[in-house]
């Protein structure tokens, strides 16, 4: 089942995803050539989320790979389950079967451990493969998965080969830790998500804080989207802006002026260097200052 | 007669030649992906920006180029939608577009039967090829002005809010961009303000070197048995030795004398080595920093800056010779097994002795010295270069022209 791009643009609204064109084109080419799509951006600005948001769309599972330091295949794809193995050896023992028969049986799907990746191959339907942040895992991990990538299909030396039936959908974002690989690049659609603009926000506070006063709202995005450009440690995502309206509406304030803005800054901003700086120009940045 | 598939074609050229990597599969991509979004002309822009453009830093030139070949209608009107729909599926047949890049050539930009020119396209004829051109020449002072555009566009707080949004979007882009020059800009060309710039890129750098240090030092997954711990943990199972524990691997410890040289000719490329190893200073046992330019100092970084005791006089001739005496005679207690020797310099002694028997002294010391040389490996051992006779006491000799060099320099290193 293919999708036309008006069907994402819904999905994407009836999901509660306020967006842009560039995103939806890019779901939609995702699904229609059947490609990886590379997703990157600064943190916090809802790449993980298209992924959340894609699997609604398609009414089905999302399965999601971690990617960290160290991540390998015994992780990433499948593990023969040791303990269980030995247990069943020692069960046997006494009705002394033969090696073949033994192998046969400890050999099978049930020992398996399936990891995220093998999981994905091996559903029944399709489903949306989510491999977060690859840019934490190794070299030779990217390089691992650009085989799977191309065929989806794994071979465990004592079952063969298996293949997945669908295709799955999948989402790689990146944080840019390090750069990626151009071979990886070559072989996944890129899509750039950077924070939203000031409208884009405002929608996006709107739709998920829609207690907060609409004024209110506006002057959230404005004062979010210049702390951003202050060259912070770590600029304020969205999720952080959300948290910061809903802390503003409990603490019952209706006007974004000076004090309003040192009142919680603290759900806004994790680093004390930023908190220091956006308190030095809050009298500029906020909107009705005093 | 150019089909549609053929200024694709010409498209594809053209970022190649603006220096956009695009390989032909890519560009098969490009054609499947105009295939299935159809051609509407925002569609068509964003599903070809997905298909080629792997790094957002390409993106402005994209945009760019995209506006030039497939120039915007006056007005949005109703295009004729089979007519378009049985080209592009011809356009997408099995041929093998982007082997041809010089198609650019005999067809420019701005040839005058392109299938979609019913109207009047916005730009001016004849600035595309000037365009490229200068693109060709100068990518990085070309970006840097537009970037300086649109910052004094921010300044302006009043203007429309959808102008402003547009920019914030670019501005990210832009940035990378710039880095990325930066890396790639031999440290011969650069001023205070590239060194400035340079500075901005090692945020990034440092962590990228850190995390390649980190990774030596995890725990293993493989590798040696722990027998004693194996059979710890096999007695809860009732004596199966169900979880193998594997001997971690014992972390390397390494001490780090940096000398680099602070004289004007190689002066950024130390600074900005030292920044980078104070960065990573965590994943060695000790680092001690000296810069010199005819006598040795200890360098320390306090808040991004600086700190030399005593003040060199940076305008002395440099005398390597002199500052490995010192070094030998009265911080020999740095110099032991675990020590590795990093020099930073061009090796250019102003004709004084080299001491070069000094270095081959503290090779034998130490676990290892490089040298890593910022100048151009052609201009070795040329002129007042004592760095041939250096090259053959140390233990490697690497170039660092640029940051990228020098980063990929020093993870060798450790």
């Amino acid at each position: 089942m293919h999708l036309t791009q008006e069907q994402i643009s819904d999905g994407l609204k009836r999901a509660r995803y306020i967006t842009n064109e560039r995103v939806e084109t890019a779901i939609f080419l995702a699904l229609a050539l059947e490609k990886p799509l590379l997703i990157e951006g600064p943190a916090g600005s809802g790449k993980t989320e298209v992924a959340k948001v894609l699997a609604e769309i398609l009414h089905t599972d999302l399965i999601r790979l971690q990617c960290y330091e160290g991540l390998d295949e015994a992780r990433a794809l499948y593990e023969w389950n040791y303990q269980k193995q030995l247990l069943r050896m020692q069960a046997d023992e006494q009705q002394g079967l033969r090696w073949e028969e033994l192998s046969e049986h400890i050999f099978s799907r049930d020992y398996l451990l399936e990891r995220p990746l093998l999981k994905a191959i091996t559903a029944p339907s399709r489903i949306v493969l989510l491999i977060d942040e690859i840019d934490k895992a190794d070299e030779e991990f990217e390089a691992f998965l650009l085989e799977l990538l191309s065929d989806f299909q794994v071979s465990v030396p004592e079952l063969g080969t298996l293949k997945a039936r669908e295709r799955p959908a999948v989402i790689l974002t990146s944080n840019r830790a390090r750069e990626l690989s151009e071979a990886l690049r070559r072989r996944c659609l890129h899509l750039f998500i950077d924070f939203p603009g000031i409208e884009q926000e405002r929608k996006i506070i709107e739709l998920k804080v829609p207690e907060l006063d609409a004024k209110l709202a506006a002057e959230v995005a404005r004062f979010v989207a210049a702390i951003r450009k202050l060259g912070l440690r770590k600029p304020p995502s969205i999720a952080e802006t959300l948290d910061w309206a809903r802390a503003l509406m409990s603490l019952g304030i209706r006007e974004l002026d000076t004090d309003a803005v040192r009142a919680a800054l603290g759900v806004l901003l994790k680093h004390e260097d930023d908190r220091a700086k956006v308190e030095s120009k809050a009298s500029t940045l906020a909107p009705r200052a005093r | 007669m150019a089909t549609l598939r053929d200024r694709l074609v010409g498209f594809i050229a053209a970022l190649r030649t603006a220096g956009v990597r695009i390989s032909v599969a890519e560009s098969i991509d490009a054609m499947n992906a105009v295939v299935a979004a159809g051609i509407e002309r925002r569609r068509m822009h964003e599903a070809l920006a997905a298909a080629l453009i792997k790094d957002e830093a390409d993106r402005l030139n994209f945009d760019e180029s995209f506006s030039r070949f497939f120039a915007a209608p006056a007005r949005e009107r109703g295009e004729h939608p089979d007519n378009r729909g049985a080209q592009v599926s011809a356009a997408s047949g099995r041929g093998r577009p982007g082997e041809n890049p010089s198609i650019l050539d005999d067809q420019p930009p701005h040839k005058p039967d392109q299938p979609r020119e019913g109207s009047a396209p916005e730009l001016d004829d004849s600035s595309p090829p000037r365009q490229l051109q200068s693109e060709k020449k100068s990518p990085s002072s070309r970006r840097k002005d537009s970037e300086a555009d649109r910052k004094g566009d921010h300044h302006e707080r009043g203007d429309s809010e959808s102008r402003s949004e547009s920019a914030a979007s670019q501005i990210d882009a832009a940035r990378v961009a710039r880095l990325r020059t930066i890396e790639r800009m031999p440290f011969e060309k650069f001023s205070d303000l590239q060194y400035d710039e340079a500075r901005e890129a090692l945020a990034p750098l440092i962590r990228r070197f850190r995390i390649r240090l980190g990774r030596r030092l995890r725990l293993a997954r493989t590798g040696r048995i722990d027998f004693r711990r194996t059979i710890r943990a096999g007695l809860q199972r009732g004596g199966a030795f169900l979880d193998l524990n594997f001997r971690a691997r014992r972390p390397r410890h390494v001490d780090l004398v940096i000398l680099a040289d602070l004289s004007g000719s190689v002066r950024y490329a130390a600074q900005l080595m030292l920044e980078l190893i104070a960065g990573a200073r965590g994943c060695f046992r000790r680092v001690s920093s000296f810069v010199y330019v005819d006598h040795l100092a200890e360098a320390d970084f306090e808040q991004g800056h600086l700190v030399m005791t005593p003040a060199l006089d940076l305008y002395a001739r440099s005398d390597f010779g002199r500052v490995l005496g010192e070094l030998w005679t009265r911080r020999a207690g740095l110099l032991t097994r675990a020590t590795i020797v990093v020099i930073m310099g061009d090796g250019r002694n102003n004709l004084l002795p080299p001491r070069a028997d000094l270095v081959r002294e503290i090779a034998r010391t130490c676990r290892g010295v490089v040298w890593l040389n910022p100048e151009d490996p052609a201009r070795w051992g040329t002129g007042d270069s004592a760095i041939k006779q250096y090259a053959r006491e140390v233990n490697a000799l690497v170039p660092s022209r640029n940051l990228r060099e020098l980063q990929a320099a020093l993870v060798r290193v450790a």
